[in-house]
């Protein structure tokens, strides 16, 4: 399957003239976020105690490695260490069909907002089935996308079709799924992913983009008892995951001082998982159910006099937000649930190269066994700076 | 079949048989292709008359009408900070960009190491050369040298186009040199630094900007400043191009009684102004009428 996928991809490459270099320098930028927060949640240790985090940095680099190609690097600092959070080559231009490559680790197309790096957010804070589903990180993985402009005339529709690691469906149920042993729970096993998305001009001011997603793969690889016969051999069996995700985002621009912004996203999540049911003390019996959960979030924000906005945003999910990752929590609980209230205000005195954010988040948890859930309630004050040249994201 | 054939004939008409597809990204561009390229190129453009061409936002539509364009036009040093973006976003491969400020005599162009601090510098000269009719000039040669190499076969037809055009331009040159030598050497307050090649044009004294520094928005200790520099001056007017916001030079105005001229710098973006001369009639009238 693989040396298909590669002579494929080494034959797509070929038909392209890309011999060129340069000796331009890339553009280099920094972004640093700073948070402050107050959690406000009943009956927290913390609650009151104004806490700030310690400063989260992302260095870019990009440019065009000859006249068909760019590379980007993003290296982050968060949480006192550093890591590579995007690395890859995108070639833009010479391909058949108009195809667009892009290969390394980078934010993965699925929805419109996980795209965007999270400094360019209205909000603070991933969306909850961001980090239900794709892990907190958001939907960040390693792999090659192939772009296709399909020919709609009078619209702008593109499809993108890509195969990925698949360490961000691990994320979302295992603590460290870059570890190789903890790997082999998934195995080798690629994701694959798609979107089709398309653009509308509604008027001079006002714009449409609607896309759906889906993604299907190997979430794991599991030795299933289902006899509960523990001299008996288990059985191997893979736990296969289907997405299917929507969005849309809705812009009224007027002026080059004012829009509105209304956008959301859902997913639909078709999973197997395994279960337990203990017949009797040392002889469980497991057995694969098929779960069918789902989350989203929706989203209107208000700038006016072009340094000023608020808006609100409400979530909801499947799974709890915190819950330790396991094969019957977050992505893989069909039980519980969590809802989300997200109030804020920003305030941009130029450009964009300064931002300051207050955000009040709310989770209110919903348990199926009648667990009281304690709510949380947390204010944060963000201050984000842009310096150098970080490309604006797209519509 | 009688249906039939007017469904073809309807499809057929729809079609273009331009030979150039040229996209442009100002309006005023826009209007010098349309002109020299008559019915043989098809044109479109990209930032409206009423949108600031430093921050236009990159929407697929715009890489839409990139996608099948033989030609892009722009204004060039570094105005169109987006056009890279859209350009690789349309795919299209054989695209040609074509820099109309190539022959431009540049102005404020920066002589030391230009940053932020500085405001929104151009670190290659300001852009904003199409406010001087000779510049226009220019800028016309160079779009009629593009289309005759794009589609040699029509050079007579694009050089035709262009002298009559040229020639028009000309009149209207006489005709504004007539009109605002009567505010030459007159103190006027602008609200961004896009000016220099209009007031270097027509000998007009620029007292200061709205702006503390271009693109950084008024502050209240710079409003201050600029209205003292309106009393010592004596000046009658603020001019600003459309797409900016009017509440600092309206505050100002109501303490110094000056008056604040909103005018397009593009096409489109206000009722009526669908050409460049049009623009600029509108812009000299109202700087010779209300200074």
């Amino acid at each position: 399957m693989y040396i298909y996928l590669i002579v494929t991809f080494l034959l797509f490459i070929s038909f392209s003239n890309i011999n060129a270099q340069s000796n331009v320098n890339p553009d280099i930028s920094l972004i640093g976020t700073f948070n402050s927060t107050m959690d406000f949640t009943k009956g927290s240790p913390e609650k009151g105690k104004l806490n700030f985090e310690m400063p989260e940095m992302e260095l870019f680099v990009d440019g065009y490695l000859n006249p068909y190609a760019r590379a980007t690097g993003n290296i982050a600092y968060e949480e006192g260490e550093f890591s590579v959070e995007e690395l890859y080559a995108n070639i833009v231009r010479g391909l058949p069909l108009d195809a667009q490559i892009k290969a390394g680790k980078y934010l993965v197309g699925f929805g419109q907002l996980n795209i965007v790096h999270p400094h360019a957010w209205v909000f603070v804070g991933r969306p909850l089935f961001h980090q239900i589903y794709f892990g907190p990180e958001g939907f960040n993985d390693i792999g090659f996308n192939f772009s296709f402009i399909l020919p709609t005339e009078t619209f702008y529709t593109n499809l993108d079709l890509g195969i990925f690691k698949g360490d961000a469906i691990g994320n979302s149920e295992l603590e460290e799924p870059s570890q190789e042993e903890i790997a082999d729970h998934r195995g080798r096993s690629p994701i694959f992913v798609g979107r089709l998305g398309t653009f509308f001009s509604l008027s001079d001011y006002s714009n449409l983009g609607i896309g759906l997603d889906g993604s299907y793969g190997v979430h794991a690889k599991m030795d299933i008892n289902s006899t509960g016969d523990t001299t008996s051999s288990f059985t191997n069996k893979s736990l296969n995951y289907t997405y299917v995700g929507l969005d849309f985002k809705y812009k009224y621009r007027p002026d080059d001082y004012t829009a509105l912004t209304i956008q959301g996203e859902g997913i639909f999540n078709h999973r197997d998982v395994m279960r337990d049911d203990n017949f009797g003390i040392n002889s469980p019996v497991q057995e694969i159910k098929t779960i069918k959960t789902y989350g989203g979030f929706i989203s209107i924000d208000y700038l006016f006099d072009k340094t000023y906005d608020f808006g609100l945003k409400y979530d909801l999910t499947n799974g709890i937000i915190g819950d330790e990752p396991g094969y019957n929590t977050l992505s893989n609980d069909d039980q519980n649930s969590t809802q989300g209230l997200t109030a804020w205000f920003g305030y941009y005195p130029i450009e964009h190269t300064l931002a300051f954010r207050l955000n009040v988040g709310n989770l209110f948890y919903h348990y199926a066994d009648g667990t009281p859930g304690d709510n949380s309630t947390l204010v944060t004050l963000q201050m984000i700076f842009s310096l150098g040249p970080h490309k604006a994201h797209p519509f | 079949m009688k249906k039939l054939l007017i469904s073809i004939l309807m499809i057929a008409s729809s079609l273009s048989f331009a030979n150039v597809k040229a996209v442009t990204t100002l309006t005023i561009i826009y209007d010098l292709v349309k002109n020299i390229g008559k019915d043989k190129v098809e044109v479109d453009y990209l930032c409206r008359g009423n949108q600031d061409p430093h921050f236009l936002e990159v929407m697929p539509s715009y890489m839409l009408k990139l996608r099948n364009a033989d030609l892009v036009f722009e204004i060039g040093l570094d105005l169109e900070k987006w056009l890279p973006q859209l350009i690789d976003g349309s795919r299209n491969n054989n695209i040609q960009i074509v820099d109309l400020s190539q022959d431009i005599e540049k102005k404020e162009v920066p002589s030391a190491k230009m940053d932020a601090r500085y405001g929104d510098v151009h670190p290659y000269g300001n852009p904003h050369y199409y406010l001087d009719p000779l510049d226009v000039k220019i800028m016309a040669k160079e779009v009629y040298d593009a289309l005759a190499t794009q589609d040699p076969e029509n050079t007579s037809y694009y050089e035709k186009n262009y002298n009559n055009y040229v020639k028009l331009l000309d009149a209207k040159i006489i005709e504004w040199n007539n009109k605002m030598a009567k505010v030459k050497d007159k103190p006027i307050v602008f609200f961004h630094a896009s000016w220099i090649y209009f007031t270097d044009q027509y000998g007009i004294k620029v007292v200061g900007f709205v702006e503390p520094k271009p693109g950084i928005p008024p502050t209240p200790s710079h409003n201050a400043d600029v209205i003292n520099l309106i009393k010592k001056s004596g000046a009658k007017i603020i001019v600003m191009e459309n797409y900016y916001s009017d509440a600092a030079p309206n505050q100002i105005s109501q303490i110094t009684g000056v008056k604040v001229l909103k005018v397009p710098v593009g096409l489109f973006g206000t009722e009526g102004i669908d050409s460049y001369f049009k623009m600029m009639d509108y812009i000299v009238d109202q700087i010779v009428s209300n200074t």
